[in-house]
């Protein structure tokens, strides 16, 4: 934790355009979420640094997605408080809150006819006022947010054309065509091929090193987190099992907690079994 | 005032956005950069004059003929054709408007006033009030309606919602069973009142004939207070039309708006049933028309629906009036004629498409 923050204090340092970002960006504060007389997240409390790049892991069922959604002020938790930037999530307007969050969901919806440039388009409705036309400003943060993940030759097709890794994708484009210092990322690499789940996590480390970001990602695969993510918050049971720096994190005791399956550590990757 | 610089081909596609009206519209898979968010301001005007030309040339129609001089001072053109002309209007624009934005909140193609049930709902307030003997007075028509419109409203979001989603079937199923439960208990009125059954069958069948100005006075400030408001919200369905939550994280306070939206669509809905009756399939033929020709952009979806759908009511109602002249049809068989099977071949094709 301490090197952490060390870590983190360095980072704000270096954030010179964005002065008033505080180091804890992230906060929630005995959090309980119930749903169906079930607690999915009970007396949660974490802290995220801002510019921090997390990995949230845990079992299906253990809260990630909530989670997010909770800081994403999709769900306000029965008890607690979630801050984003110092702030309860539930103060922010729905406008505010999205000039600060971008959301990145686990199913991208296809069921409608909007071009993936108008879906990135998308991304700015939170620095457009009502009845007021898209600006200059805007393509241009469409279009190098659409290069910038690989889409913008994908600018013409609708969501049926696309396919599933590419759909994320362009999801991902609208969430940076945002421009929040959070994003919140519910499994981005479940349709993608083996390449492009390399590629978009470089990307999304890209992000992270030289746009500062906050990120949380929702990821499955062990070793991809421990090979590109730098911190990690591992859900057990609807609360935290750890959190801290992601090598210090994966121990075999840890994953075999949480995860029930047999782990071994050599040269840096991580091998699975059954029990 | 936009130039397709910016990167890309702008050889490609580009001009075919400048081509004048029909063609400037047509081309759905022109990315935005090269089109206009909202409509070109000579498009709307073109067909507000086409409109103004078809409202004047179908007021001439009719059984009564008169010259272009005698026009202006028959009553029959003062007190007659020009309010059911106007009202025809002003109906089709407020029912294509109200069918646009419920499909958008509902994100679901095949809903209009009438197939989600909302236009008998209001028309079942009109029976009372008929029975309850306020037919004289506009107004308490129009709260009547309006009351039991919203009222159905209210049970249809209760009963179709499952969490946040709305199931398309159960959408429609609820829809079509408040039709029923609402033309049974009509006719149970009926024959409890068997001397107001005239002007009851009218609440329910539509039709324009009665026209007067105090209609078209009642009618036109909520028509337009109406259509302004949810013209503001064009932005805001658009987001929604792709799903609620990613609406809210991307800064639509998405129930809010609903509610709002909800409201003025009813009001419009109610007010227009309590001039009219109840028309069906225009709410859904003219947005899926626009669609077509625009793509689902609702800032241009809304903005043309609001002159089709004048246009397109008004045209109907003129066949009604003029087609087995002097008598006359119920112009929602029209209207039906022309919405129901588009709307069985939407059922059909159901893509799940907008």
């Amino acid at each position: 934790m301490n090197e952490e923050y060390k870590d983190c204090a360095s980072l704000s340092s270096r954030v010179t355009d964005d002065s008033s970002q505080e180091n804890v960006t992230i906060q929630l504060r005995d959090v309980t979420y119930r749903y169906d007389d079930r607690d999915i997240l009970s007396a949660f409390s974490a802290s995220i640094a801002a510019g921090s790049f997390y990995a949230v892991m845990g079992p299906n069922g253990c809260g990630k997605t909530t989670l997010l959604r909770l800081v994403a002020g999709l769900l306000h938790p029965q008890r607690g408080a979630v801050a984003v930037q110092g702030r309860d999530v539930r103060h922010y307007s729905a406008r505010e809150l999205a000039q600060r969050v971008a959301f990145v969901r686990q199913q991208p919806q296809t069921d409608f006819d909007f071009s993936a440039f108008e879906t990135v388009l998308m991304g700015r409705n939170p620095y457009q006022y009502r009845l007021q036309n898209e600006s200059q400003r805007d393509w241009e943060i469409v279009e190098r947010c659409m290069k910038q993940t690989n889409t913008w030759h994908l600018r013409f097709a609708k969501p049926g054309e696309m396919s599933g890794g590419e759909l994320q994708r362009v999801m991902l484009a609208r969430a940076l065509a945002q421009e929040t210092p959070i994003m919140l990322l519910d499994e981005p690499l479940a349709n993608l091929d083996i390449a492009h789940q390399f590629e978009m996590l470089q990307l999304l480390r890209d992000i992270n090193r030289e746009q500062h970001k906050t990120l949380l990602l929702v990821i499955h695969d062990l070793n991809m987190a421990l090979q590109y993510c730098d911190s990690l918050l591992l859900l057990h049971h609807g609360g935290i099992r750890y959190q801290g720096p992601i090598a210090e994190g994966l121990t075999s005791d840890n994953i075999e907690e949480v995860f029930g399956v047999r782990a071994s550590l050599s040269d840096g990757t991580i091998q699975l079994s059954s029990k | 005032m936009l130039n397709g610089k910016l990167g890309g081909s702008p050889n490609l596609a580009l001009n075919i956005s400048h081509f004048p009206f029909p063609l400037g519209c047509m081309r759905p898979n022109l990315p935005i950069k090269y089109r206009r968010g909202v409509p070109r301001l000579y498009h709307l005007t073109l067909m507000a004059v086409l409109l103004l030309a078809a409202m004047l040339g179908c007021s001439v129609l009719g059984v009564v003929r008169f010259s272009w001089a005698e026009m202006w001072s028959s009553p029959i053109f003062l007190n007659l054709r020009l309010p059911r002309v106007i009202l025809a209007v002003l109906i089709g624009a407020a029912l294509s408007v109200c069918g646009a934005a419920y499909q958008s909140i509902f994100r679901n193609p095949l809903t209009d006033p009438y197939v989600l049930g909302i236009s008998s709902g209001a028309s079942l307030g009109a029976a009372v009030s008929i029975v309850l003997g306020l037919e004289a007075y506009m107004l308490g028509v129009g709260v009547c309606a309006l009351v039991t419109g919203l009222l159905t409203i209210l049970a249809i979001y209760r009963i179709a919602s499952i969490g946040n989603r709305m199931h398309t079937t159960t959408l429609l199923l609820t829809g079509v069973c408040i039709t029923f439960l609402i033309s049974a208990v009509i006719s149970f009125l009926m024959v409890l009142n068997q001397d107001k059954m005239e002007s009851i069958i009218f609440w329910t069948m539509g039709s324009l004939a009665s026209a007067t100005w105090s209609d078209v006075a009642f009618v036109a400030p909520v028509v337009l207070i109406g259509v302004a408001v949810v013209l503001y919200y064009c932005r805001d369905l658009n987001l929604m039309l792709v799903g609620s939550e990613t609406a809210q994280s991307l800064g639509v306070e998405v129930e809010k708006v609903k509610r709002i939206l909800l409201l003025v669509t009813t009001v419009m809905v109610a007010f227009c049933v309590s001039a009219c009756g109840v028309i069906g399939f225009v709410g859904l033929v003219v947005p899926h028309c626009m669609r077509l020709l625009c793509g689902p952009d609702n800032r241009k979806v809304i903005p043309y629906s609001i002159f089709v759908g004048g246009l397109f009511l008004l045209l109907c109602d003129t066949l009604a009036r003029t087609l087995l002249m002097p008598a006359e049809l119920p112009v929602g068989s029209l209207t039906a004629l022309v919405g129901a099977p588009l709307f069985v071949y939407l059922l059909y094709k159901n893509k799940k498409t907008f």
